[in-house]
Order: C-alpha cells, then structure tokens, then sequence
C-alpha cells in the first residue's frame, strides 16, 4: 500500500497504490482504477468500460499525462517553486505576461486606462504569428513596462494592471 | 533501376525533410541533410545518408541561406536540391543558382515560381485565361486610402492579404469598415516580419466557403494531369490543421471540371513539376481561383493514400526529365484520407506555440495509418521554426471509418512534454456537422469556439497514473522487457498433458 497525495488541476487528489501482480491497483477517492504494464510509459486500462493506452512519463516533480488524447499534469505537492511558467502565470490575473519569448509589437493601453474583461492589451510576435494578450479580469493599468520593439521573455509582466473586484 | 541522380540535398528540416528522404530511398538515390544548431538532435539530420551542419539557429543565417545550401550541395557532390515546403521552396533565387551551378532544382522552374508567387500578377494572368476570380482589388497597395476606396467599391465583409503571403501569415478579415484601419496594420505588420514585404491586397470574403484544392503533375514533355482534390476547409488562424480526400462537396462532374480547371491554371503558368491549386468553393457550388502553391504541400499525403502514388517520388522523376508515369493516366480515388497536423500549440489555449523537451514518443500504428514525423524523444521543440512536429494520417474504405480510425490513432499517438491539440482534433472530428460533412472554413470559429475540455472527470485516472509512475522502475516499467522477462518453460506452455491416465493441469 503506498499512499500519496497529487496536485491535478490545481486541486490535490489522494491515491492508493497497490501492486496487484502484474498489474497495479490504484484507488482514487471512490473509483478504482486497474493499469496494466505496456512498458515505455504505456499502461492498458478500461476508462468507463472501455479499453484505453495510457501515457505518463515523469520529469522532475511534474507527471505528464495523456488519457484519451487529453494531456494533463500531476505535481507532487511537495514541487516547491515549480517554474511553471505560462501555466502558473495564467491564474494570476493582475500582470500580462507575453505567451512565450518574443517581440512586442503593439501595446494597446496607457497607464491610468480601465480595462474591461478580455479586452486587448498587447500583440506580441512569437514563430512568425501574432499572438494577442487580453485582459484576464477588470481593472485599471497601473504600469506599462516595456515599448514597442522590446524583446521579451515570460518571467517579467508587461502590464500590471489594479484589479476591481 | 537506374539512377536519375547521383545525389540529393534536401534544403529543410523536421518532417517534410524525412519525408523526401524517403522517397530517395525508393529510388535508390543517397540523401544529403542540412541541419542548423538548433536541430543538432533533430530527426532528419540521423535519417539522410549524410548531413552538413549550415549554422545558427535563425532561419535567415541557415536554412534561409542560400548560399550555404548550394555550398552543402556542391561539398557534397549532391546533383539535385529538393526544397520541402516553406524556406526556401517558393523563392526563386534558389532555382536561379542552382541553374548557374549546374544542379537541377526539383521544384517548377523559377519563372513560374516567380509569377505564381506574386498573387497580383498571377490574378491577372488567370483572369486572362478565364479562371473565375474573386472579385477585389485590381492591384496592390501600401497605401491606405486606395486599400480603403476598394473596401467600400467591393463591399463588406472583405479580406485584407498579404500580396506576397501564404500561411494564413498577413490576412484579416474586415466586417465593417470601423475595423479596417486596425486590420490593415496588422496584415502589413505580420507580412513585413513574414515575408519582407508589407505590400497588402484586398478582395471580397465570401461566406460560407469550402477550401478545395487540386493536386497537379507536370512534366517537360508538355503532360500535365491533376490527382484529384483536397478538402482543407478545418483551419484555425487561417492554417489548414485537418485535410480529407474526397471532399465530399463534389460530385464526379464538378470533380472533373474543377480538375480541368487547375490543369488549365497550370498551363497558362508554364508550370512544371508537382503544384496544387487552391479553390473556394461556395455553398451554391461556385468555385474561385485562389491561388497556386508552387511546391508539394503539407497535406500532400491524404492524395498519395486515395491514389496509391507517391508525389515526392514523382517530382523527383519529373526533374530528372522523365515523362509522367504511365499509371498516372489512369488514378482514381479508392477510398477515404484524413490527415491531422500535429503541431507543438495548446489546443485548450488559443492555438498558443508550446515549446519544451519531448519526454515521451509513441506512434500509433496499424492498416492505413501513417504518421510522418520529424521528432524522436529527447528532443528540444524551440521557438525557432514552425511548430509543426509530425502528421498523422489514416486511410479508410469510407469515411466513417476514417473518422473512427483518426480518432482512434490521435489516441494511441502519445506526444509528451510539449502541448498538442490533438484533444481539439479529436472533438472536431467527433462533431455532428463534421460528420454530416458540413465542414465550411468557419467550422472552428463556429462550433467550437465556445468548447471546454472538462477535466474534472480525469483527475482521477491522473492521479492513478501519477502513483504507478512515481514507483515506476526500468523493471516493471518494461514489464516483459529485454532480458529481464523469465520466458515461460515449455511445460509451462504445454497446457494440460498426460501420463499414463492422470491428468495434470
């Protein structure tokens, strides 16, 4: 038995593992699940009645998944400053963050603007395409850090905005 | 068989690269690979015979340079260049130099390429040889006020274009003239940085359109036939990301007009070699010349499984300057092809680029499926090139069991590490309208632009999967690996046996 705890979807979940010969036994709240060994990271199990090939692989403390073509993560909850990037940035709502690495070419507020709810904020270039940034909540702009042309990463803010509950 | 080339340098990377590779293998011609710091651990770089490292990772100081791809092809005694798509394959220059250095460009000659790529001119041509148009904007333009005045006299909605474009890279589309300002800037801005040229055409959008293109061969000897049609119209920012044969918008008799149509476009280009040509088609049936892309393309393989051919292999004949082959003359469509691009994006967030190290690949296999793939695991997805990392492809009696079979494949190909929109491709091909073959260019925008992956049901089976591996060794990982197995002794494998009377189970 080997009892553990998982971060999914930024909700902890607590699993029960059990070696049940060949396979493994794992329980997960109410529900049951059986996986079958394929080797290199498959297992074989049956998701409601029906035959699935499984996919997890692990890399550092982050478990990546694929079930049924969705892809998911699983982090030990222990992953302490997980860098994370865009994917920890996204639930934070008052700095813009560029998507990935690029150029920005456009900044569409000043600061002292309100925002509304998903309005367009910056277009930054990345591989050849235009990638527009919204606003991710309501408020008003309480810093514009970079200019048109800059180069920017996904570790520093664009835009600090003050959020209106 | 006789060789047609002593050997070919394949100008590209990832999996367009792999693909021609292959086709030289057929032939028995060696390849040659180029590869930028970038791709040091790519795929296409081990696949060919040999490999010439071309320098930094940006496109312009390596795969963009001309120069040291005809220095490649000239220390390596290669006597033909096969472009792929993308890079250098529609720039004429490349032909150009290849002609002074000797070395066949297995491509259209430069002359076609250079009128077919400037979309104005070549407008123009077709309009002169009677191929319907859309109607628009008679020439290009930097400026605004023109680009404007033709908004208003064509009507809205319209579509603003890069006149040197392709890849959905420099389009909008403008419902209303308060968006044209923002639109136009934009389109300009994005074909600048693409293409080094923000000149911007501008022509009625047509509502409702399928994407239909035709497949055409050509050879010097003055043959030209088209290998049927493509359906294209599931895009999203513009860029096709599922393709079938046959549409099924035509019927036999639309089939073979549309076909003549893009033979005629081919010829009235002096085109040679392998090239298709892009239709809208409306809903009443009407068809419209877009344009004609002068190198294979990315869905080239849904034709080649309906068909039974092998285009690459054929442009590599053609360039060798032999006439089309004979079977050619008489294809026809058995069966149904769908194609799914894998690219590195995040499905479940606008399409976003995802880079990362691939930590798991797996391909689905099986009877009509084909994956042709420019990764291996291990490798680093950067944000140098275009994210797209692999094709799948399935072939099926029908197309009911093609969109099973897809399904089912886009399931069993395990990507991890990097994002994919294979959950995307899998709810588009299980849509309703899909399925009744409604599928109009606005399919995504319309059908799934609302859609949430609900991931509540799968925090369970995650969470399992995360303790099985989090106590995964090489050892029961492998279960039934290498060695490690303990093979079942004969008497195990006997069953029930006897000696004397008894019976021992």
């Amino acid at each position: 038995m080997n009892k553990q705890e998982f971060i999914i979807n930024d909700e902890a979940v607590e699993s029960t593992l059990e070696k049940n010969g060949e396979n493994f036994k794992v329980l997960v709240g109410e529900k049951e699940f059986v996986l079958q060994p394929m080797g290199n990271n498959l297992y074989a199990t049956y998701l409601n009645g029906k035959k699935s090939v499984v996919a997890v692989v692990k890399n550092r403390d982050v478990y990546y998944i694929d079930v049924d073509s969705v892809l998911l993560e699983a982090r030990e909850p222990s992953a302490e400053g997980f860098a994370g990037g865009a994917g920890d940035q996204a639930a934070v709502k008052d700095k813009i963050f560029a998507p990935m690495p690029g150029k920005i070419v456009k900044i569409m507020v000043a600061v002292g603007d309100e925002v509304e709810i998903k309005q367009p904020m910056v277009i930054v270039e990345a591989m050849k395409m235009e990638n527009q940034v919204n606003a991710k909540a309501k408020g008003k702009v309480k810093a514009v850090n970079f200019a048109v042309g800059d180069q920017v990463d996904t570790e520093t803010p664009i835009i600090e905005l003050e959020i209106e509950e | 068989m006789e060789k047609l080339f002593k050997k070919i340098l394949v100008a590209n990377r990832s999996e367009i690269a792999v693909r021609v590779m292959n086709a030289c293998k057929v032939l028995g011609i060696p390849s040659v690979a180029v590869y930028s710091e970038a791709d040091a651990r790519s795929k296409h770089r081990w696949y060919a015979d040999e490999a010439v490292f071309i320098g930094p990772p940006p496109p312009r100081e390596s795969y963009l340079d001309i120069e040291k791809i005809i220095e490649a092809a000239k220390s390596t005694g290669c006597d033909a260049i096969h472009p792929g798509y993308g890079f250098l394959a529609e720039n004429p220059l490349l032909p150009q130099r290849c002609e002074e250095e000797g070395i066949v460009f297995i491509g259209p000659p430069a002359g076609a390429m250079k009128l077919l790529g400037n979309k104005i001119e070549s407008r123009i041509k077709m309009a002169e040889a009677g191929i319907p148009l859309i109607p628009g904007m008679k020439s290009s333009g930097t400026d605004f006020e023109v680009v404007k005045k033709a908004a208003e006299e064509t009507g809205y909605p319209v579509m603003i274009k890069a006149a040197a474009g392709g890849g959905g890279k420099g389009m909008r589309i403008v419902r209303e003239p308060g968006e044209l300002k923002e639109a136009y800037e934009a389109a300009q801005r994005e074909a600048r940085n693409a293409f080094d040229d923000d000149t911007v055409y501008l022509e009625k959008y047509i509502a409702n359109p399928r994407h239909i293109e035709f497949q055409v061969l050509a050879d010097t000897h003055g043959n030209c036939i088209h290998v049927f049609e493509r359906e294209c119209s599931i895009q999203r920012r513009h860029q096709k990301i599922i393709e079938e044969t046959p549409s099924v918008a035509l019927d036999d008799a639309r089939r073979a007009a549309m076909g003549a149509e893009a033979v005629k476009v081919a010829k009235a280009a002096d085109y040679v070699n392998a090239g298709t040509v892009e239709f809208l088609y409306d809903e009443s049936g009407n068809y419209y010349f877009l344009e004609m892309n002068t190198r294979i393309q990315v869905e080239h393989p849904v034709t080649e499984m309906v068909t039974g051919t092998d285009l690459v292999v054929e442009q590599i004949r053609i360039a060798a300057g032999l006439p089309l082959n004979e079977h050619l003359g008489n294809l026809t469509q058995r069966g149904h092809a769908i194609e799914c691009r894998i690219y590195a994006e995040d499905g479940e967030n606008n399409f976003m680029p995802s880079t990362g190290k691939i930590l798991h690949y797996s391909e689905p296999c099986g009877p009509g499926v084909r994956v042709d793939s420019g990764i291996t695991a291990g490798m680093e997805v950067g944000i140098d090139y275009d994210p797209i990392m692999a094709k799948l492809i399935v072939h099926a009696p029908n197309r009911e069991m093609a969109i099973v079979k897809m399904i089912d494949a886009l399931h069993n190909y395990k990507i991890l590490g990097v994002k994919t929109s294979k959950k995307f491709m899998v709810d588009v091909l299980s849509h309703p309208e899909f399925a009744a073959g409604r599928t109009f260019t606005d399919f995504i925008e319309k059908h799934l632009a609302e859609r949430e992956v609900d991931l509540t049901g799968y925090a369970g089976i995650a969470a399992a999967l995360a303790s099985v591996a989090s106590v995964a060794t090489p050892a029961n990982n492998f279960n039934g690996g290498g060695t490690e197995r303990k093979m079942p002794s004969p008497w195990e494998l006997l069953g029930s046996w006897q000696i004397g009377d008894s019976i021992h189970e």
